[in-house]
């Protein structure tokens, strides 16, 4: 704009070049066009290949034109400084290759279909700068005839304006390949996740001098770990990219489809730490996908081939993955201190000093009495109940209460269906039962939670089953043909690995997994035991010609006979796993027991038990200790509730992440939500019933004619899965489920808002509320009192009574009940 | 493809050497690989209008000779129960009673190749679930829905409205949990999944306060649930995520039922005329829902025909009398709303498919090369009307329409054989092709995944399927 303030006679002049220029371009333009922009995008290569020049070719005019309007600066004093000369060979060449970098841009823009806003304005200011860029080289040229100050300024404008605009349209230009955040993204302040990372757990100095053979074996274990969990998602027997393996010696050695990729000790020629070396939007960088490597995990690469790579014979059997022992073993308990007497509590207590860490003091009646409610029978307390604990005097009362609880068995197994329904992928309705390809467990189930089944045995009636406990192992059959790794032989295999023995065999179900040691092989003689007809192993889904062996995942547990019949395989394989010798299985069990109470297992995930406990002596000996006293999970519920620890002042976790961390530090009870079935129950105990007797899909009381509830409502567990259930976190039990999503979303709230569910109940409960209460005060210290067991205090009493006036209308303490159940403090076992 | 291969392993070699030669070096070779372009979004959002129950491309997108009906015919000479009528497009034709769609098709493109997958055993659920997760069921985990994918990757369009929206699907019907499995975000979190409309005409109820409860009350339950919060023991339970995420959620929630563009849920505020045009019956309302919600920034809607065993294109017998009614039910509602988004110029950044899980035959049962268990008993000779129709289900070549959101316009993709069997016979596409499209029009790479369990997942079974840029404007 500024150019207007010059004289007149010069003004034509640009216009007319920049006419000239378009008027001589678009006839190239548009015959370009004709070729490039017809349907595809590979007419003519050679257009492409100049698109792909045009990244190359602009940093030409960045470079050449940015610098001239610097040099130009040193000239505002004397037009003919000595950079003269030099300034316009850059205006020269810095105007040409804007020229042929908008050309290539827009032949890249067209071959490769290129669009977007930032394209948009990229494409915008890329072509207007190579406009004044045509414009520029003119003045330029009349600048050396003619030393008019007007031309000069309109000149340097023109010049300061093209530099200007290379920088945005460049700037927009790498936002376009880099991504908007590349910049941003290294800026600690806009990355929340900058979590410190976990070191390697190697000390690299201990590698400086010569290698023993132990030494060797040491060094090359790690850099295999490192290997295995950074690489072999795309390198090992899985996911062969690149032509290289990483997961074998001779394979490391054989590099891949560019050659070797380790020289020994020459880190600085070796592929393999080169492109590990390199940043994170290089594109030869690897991983190509996901977290680089660490710093120390490149330096322990480095250090490996600085001594040559050593790899001594035998090192394959070492595993890279963390592999927790299959043997039961019973640490030695520390000593009793006063006020921790109790087992857990002592081995709790040595965790905590190794850590720093200390016991609170117990936490009040009220929030006792509400925490083992809601975890051994999934019910609130009555406020009848909660004022005669209040008011018992004996110093026992918490043990007695507790055994209470789970002698309540009815209301304990109705309870704890949900847990094992989830576990064992049991429910009323489902997939695959319109075809007959499913078979639920319920009647047995229900039975076996009610009785206490020792574990042992409950196991051994799911792994070798009757009529009525055989829909775990059957799996669902859908009609149609299904991949192999999904034949109901495999799902019984991943399910019980996944469930009853905490670890995960679906990608070795495909083919040898790269996320643990377990082979295609090891699954497929899993999954036999349960077949019929010994079963061919399918690598990714091609049949191999290989026949199956009929094998334990361990070899210590015993032998299963490959020629017995499936019954009679069965019957072997329930009588090994549940060997007390078979540690692994009881850990499994307790560790999900003390998830369900604690709010977070020693190990996590639960179903992933070769990961790190917190505390290896609490999972170990608890493990034990439950083997040692008939297998009795009441026992086991009783064990940890009655714990000091327990009853200590429940603990906060700031994210969902934090919880699940390895690194994760035991401080108490982690608070929780509680579950759909929970939050149902004591909704329709507080308002009105949920769920019509029609939703009601198992009936206890048919099974077992005392087993009729007191309550006046269906319990959730009970009611076949619906919208409301499912946006709380029930899971839909296609697949085995061992936890559940319990964080809050819009959904879930949109359900809870507006849902007719819901509001159908907080209707009833109004009505009902409004009609037993004429006062506000009663009302409103009744209805804290049923829901969060105490009284409102009085800011509370204020809301409350202003919402509920002088006499509460029905409409008025629906609205209250909403609230109240809404709270925080109502949905939280803290 | 294999040229292209070449060529450009030629290109990359002879850029090299020719970097080489000018004497630039190496760091301006790596910088010129380094710059691999991000996808550029071509489609903002994604409608789904989704003909459940099987579609014969023979009897809609695709006719064949026209064997009218008449006493004692073969089954084997019917190949068309309905006559051709022109479209827009010179020499395509599409079958009679869907002029209206017939007058748009310049607007997108036809695939006339698409192969349902091979599952063994034609179960509808099986195979929608497969459409819509593009993995078989069963899987080892549960894998999310197209929606859910786009949801999570994109987000909400606008932030008020729920980023997948599923319209029309009752979920009482038979068949009902096999339609839950597929109808769910999996691993990727349930806030992602769906946001379930199974009655267009009801939509509001979904997003306004509940029954009996008017917005005055409504916002004053909020402020009541606000206040109640302050006045309880304050930070007594700290700074909790599972409390934020409720608090937060809450909040949330509340601004959607609150807010202005919850009145585009209200299909009682669309002008009489175009409520008319769009009114064929709850799929075309659910069309009509569908423009509304995209007019205020939805992300991916769902609109279904509704799967229901045995009703709507599930058509086991009446095959002809009752698709005269399917396509009077679809035939001006798709128009409509192809024609109100490309005249709001909505349709430039919004994709519409109209598609279904497989396709009819009248006597092939399955494909060609791999047929399966027969489900219809069809006579050799017809000698009734309600054996006049395709009563068994083909998936060896299926019609598929695209619109909008950098899709070509006035284009037919593919092509099934004039005989029978009708089978593809050019430019085959899959599910994962078809996904992969989608998901490249919206700008999400074709190897987004998430690690599981330890192990990569991604959209498509092994990020295998690949983009079909024939299908696309601009590429």
């Amino acid at each position: 704009m500024k150019p207007k303030v010059s004289s007149s006679n010069n003004l034509f002049y640009p216009l007319k070049w920049t006419m000239a220029t378009i008027g001589v371009m678009m006839p190239v333009i548009s015959a370009l066009a004709e070729t490039v922009g017809s349907d595809t995008p590979t007419d003519f290569w050679l257009w492409q290949f100049f698109g792909r020049l045009h990244p190359m070719v602009v940093h030409f005019p960045i470079s050449l034109l940015i610098f001239a309007g610097f040099l130009e600066l040193f000239t505002l004093k004397d037009f003919n400084s000595k950079f003269r000369p030099a300034i316009q060979l850059l205006v020269l060449v810095g105007s040409i290759s804007t020229l042929l970098s908008a050309l290539f841009g827009w032949l890249h823009a067209s071959s490769e279909g290129i669009s977007g806003e930032t394209f948009d304005l990229h494409q915008l200011i890329g072509f207007i700068t190579s406009g004044l860029a045509v414009v520029l080289l003119y003045f330029s040229r009349k600048t050396s005839q003619q030393s008019l100050p007007s031309t000069q300024m309109i000149y340097r404008m023109l010049l300061f304006t093209s530099g200007l605009g290379i920088g945005i349209a460049g700037h927009l230009g790498a936002s376009l390949t880099h991504g908007e955040d590349f910049l941003t993204e290294i800026i600690p302040s806009w990355d929340e996740e900058t979590e410190a990372p976990e070191s390697v757990t190697i000390n690299l100095a201990s590698f400086a001098s010569d290698l023993s053979v132990e030494k060797e074996i040491q060094l090359v274990t790690n850099v295999r770990s490192v290997l295995a969990h950074n690489c072999y998602k795309c390198h090992s027997g899985a996911k062969i990219e690149g032509e290289l393996r990483l997961d074998e010696k001779e394979y490391v050695f054989a590099g891949g489809e560019n050659g070797q990729i380790i020289v020994p000790g020459k880190p600085g020629e070796s592929e393999l730490i080169r492109r590990i070396s390199l940043s994170k939007n290089h594109k030869e960088v690897m991983p190509a996908k996901g977290k680089l490597l660490k710093a120390e995990e490149i330096q322990l690469l480095t250090l490996w081939i600085e001594k040559g790579a050593p790899w001594p014979e035998g090192v394959a059997q070492q595993s890279v993955y963390r592999v927790a022992a299959l043997a039961p073993r019973k640490p030695e308990l520390p000593p009793i201190q006063p006020g921790l007497e109790h087992p857990i509590d002592r081995l709790v207590n040595k965790y905590f000093q190794e850590n720093q860490l200390s016991f609170g003091s117990p936490v009040d009646d009220r929030t006792f009495l509400r925490r083992i409610y809601l975890d051994i029978i999934g019910l609130l307390p009555t406020p009848k109940e909660l004022a005669s604990f209040q008011a018992d005097r004996n110093p026992q009362k918490r043990e007695i209460e507790i055994q209470k609880l789970l002698d309540r068995t009815d209301d304990y197994a109705q309870h704890w269906m949900t847990f094992w329904n989830d576990n064992l992928r049991n429910d009323y309705t489902g997939t695959g039962y319109i075809t007959g390809g499913r078979f639920a467990i319920s009647d047995w189930l229900y039975t076996a939670i009610r009785d206490n089944k020792p574990y042992n045995q409950f196991i051994k009636e799911l792994l070798n089953p009757s009529e009525k406990s055989k829909g775990f192992i059957e799996g669902i059959r859908w009609r149609g043909t299904i991949n192999a790794s999904q034949r109901t032989e495999l799902q019984a295999a991943q399910n019980v690995g996944q469930v009853i023995l905490g670890l995960n065999l679906k990608c070795a179900s495909c083919h040898d997994s790269f996320i643990n040691d377990w082979k295609l092989e090891q699954a497929y003689a899993f999954a036999n035991i349960f077949a019929d007809s010994t079963l061919e192993v399918n690598r990714c889904e091609i049949p191999t010609g290989k026949m199956a062996k009929t094998k334990i995942l361990w070899e210590e547990l015993g032998d299963i006979d490959s020629l017995a019949t499936k019954a009679e395989k069965l019957r072997q394989l329930a009588d090994q796993l549940v060997q007390p010798a078979n540690g692994r299985m009881y850990r499994t069990l307790v560790n999900k027991v003390w998830r369900q109470l604690m709010g977070r297992g020693i190990v996590e995930p639960v179903d992933e038990m070769d990961n790190l406990p917190w505390s290896q002596d609490l999972i170990d000996w608890m493990a034990v200790d439950f083997v040692e006293n008939g297998y009795d999970i009441k026992r086991l519920i009783f064990q940890i509730t009655s714990s000091k620890i327990y009853q200590s002042p429940s603990v906060s976790v700031s994210s969902a992440d934090k919880l699940m961390a390895e690194d994760f530090k035991f401080q108490g009870m982690v608070r929780r939500r509680i579950t759909a079935e929970q939050f149902s129950d004591a909704v329709s105990e507080i308002s009105a019933p949920l769920f019509d007797s029609v939703e009601v899909k198992f009936r206890p009381y048919q099974l077992i004619p005392e087993a009729k509830s007191n309550l006046g409502f269906a319990r959730a567990s009970l009611v076949a899965n619906n919208e409301f259930l499912k946006s709380l976190g029930r899971p839909n039990r296609e697949i085995v489920s061992v936890s559940r999503d319990s964080q809050a979303n819009l959904l879930q709230a949109l359900e809870l808002s507006n849902g007719e569910k819901l509001n159908n109940s907080l209707v009833k409960g109004g009505e009902k509320w409004a009609s037993a209460f004429g006062d506000p005060k009663v009302l409103a210290e009744q209805l804290f009192a049923k829901a969060l067991l105490r009284k409102p205090n009085p800011r509370e009493l204020e809301v409350a009574r202003k919402v509920l006036g002088a006499k509460p209308k029905a409409a008025a303490v629906q609205d209250l009940l909403w609230v109240v159940i809404m709270l925080p403090e109502f949905q939280l076992i803290y | 493809m294999k040229t292209l291969q070449n060529r450009r392993e030629f290109l990359k070699k002879t850029s090299a050497a020719t970097l080489a030669t000018l004497g630039m070096g190496a760091p301006l070779a790596g910088l010129l690989s380094s710059c691999e372009t991000k996808i550029p979004a071509t489609a903002d959002s994604v409608i789904l209008l989704f003909m459940a129950g099987g579609m014969a491309h023979t009897e809609t997108f695709d006719p064949k000779k026209h064997t009218a009906f008449r006493k004692g015919m073969e089954a084997k000479e019917v190949l068309s129960t309905f006559p051709a009528i022109p479209t827009k497009l010179d020499g395509i034709q599409f079958s009679e009673g869907l002029e209206n769609i017939a007058s748009v098709l310049d607007k997108g493109t036809l695939i006339r190749s698409y192969q349902a997958a091979d599952l063994g055993h034609i179960l509808h659920t099986r195979h929608q679930y497969h459409f819509h997760t593009c993995y078989e069921p069963p899987q080892s985990v549960v894998v999310p829905h197209l929606g859910s994918w786009i949801a999570k990757e994109k987000g909400a369009l606008n932030s008020v409205i729920p980023p997948f929206i599923n319209i029309g699907q009752r979920f009482t019907v038979g068949e009902a949990e096999e339609l839950k499995a597929f109808h769910s975000a999996g691993f990727l979190g349930s806030n992602y999944g769906p946001f379930l409309i199974p009655d267009p005409s009801a939509g509001l109820e979904a997003v306004r306060p509940p029954v009996g409860m008017d917005y005055k009350r409504f916002e004053s339950r909020n402020k009541l649930y606000n206040d109640l919060i302050a006045a309880g023991p304050v930070g007594e339970f700290g700074s909790e995520y599972q409390k934020e995420s409720l608090k937060q959620s809450m909040e949330q929630a509340y601004i959607l039922l609150n807010s202005p563009e919850a009145k585009a849920f209200d299909l009682s505020l669309e002008p009489k005329e175009s409520y008319a045009k769009y009114n064929t019956g709850r799929f075309g309302l659910g069309c009509l829902l569908a423009k509304r919600l995209i007019d205020q920034g939805a992300r991916y809607i769902t609109v279904t025909s509704e799967y229901e065993p045995f009703f709507g294109w599930d058509t086991h017998d009446n095959g002809h009398t009752r698709l005269k009614d399917m396509k009077k039910l679809i035939d001006s509602p798709i128009a409509q709303l192809i024609k109100d988004l490309d005249q709001s110029g909505k349709l430039e950044r919004t994709l519409v498919i109209v598609a279904s899980e497989f396709s009819r035959d009248m006597l092939m049962e399955g494909r060609p090369d791999l047929k399966v268990q027969d489900q219809v008993e069809v006579p050799d000779i017809i000698n009734d009307l309600k054996n006049y129709g395709m009563h068994r289900h083909f998936t060896d070549g299926c019609s598929i329409l695209m619109f909008g959101g950098g899709i070509k316009r006035g284009h037919v993709f593919g092509k099934t054989a004039d005989e029978r069997p009708c089978k593809t016979i050019e430019n085959p596409i899959k599910i994962a092709s078809i996904h992969q499209t989608v998901y490249h029009a919206l700008g999400i790479p074709s190897d987004k995944n998430y690690e599981i369990e330890k192990r990569p997942f991604y959209t498509t079974p092994d990020g295998h399927g690949k983009v079909e840029y024939g299908l696309l404007a601009k590429s």
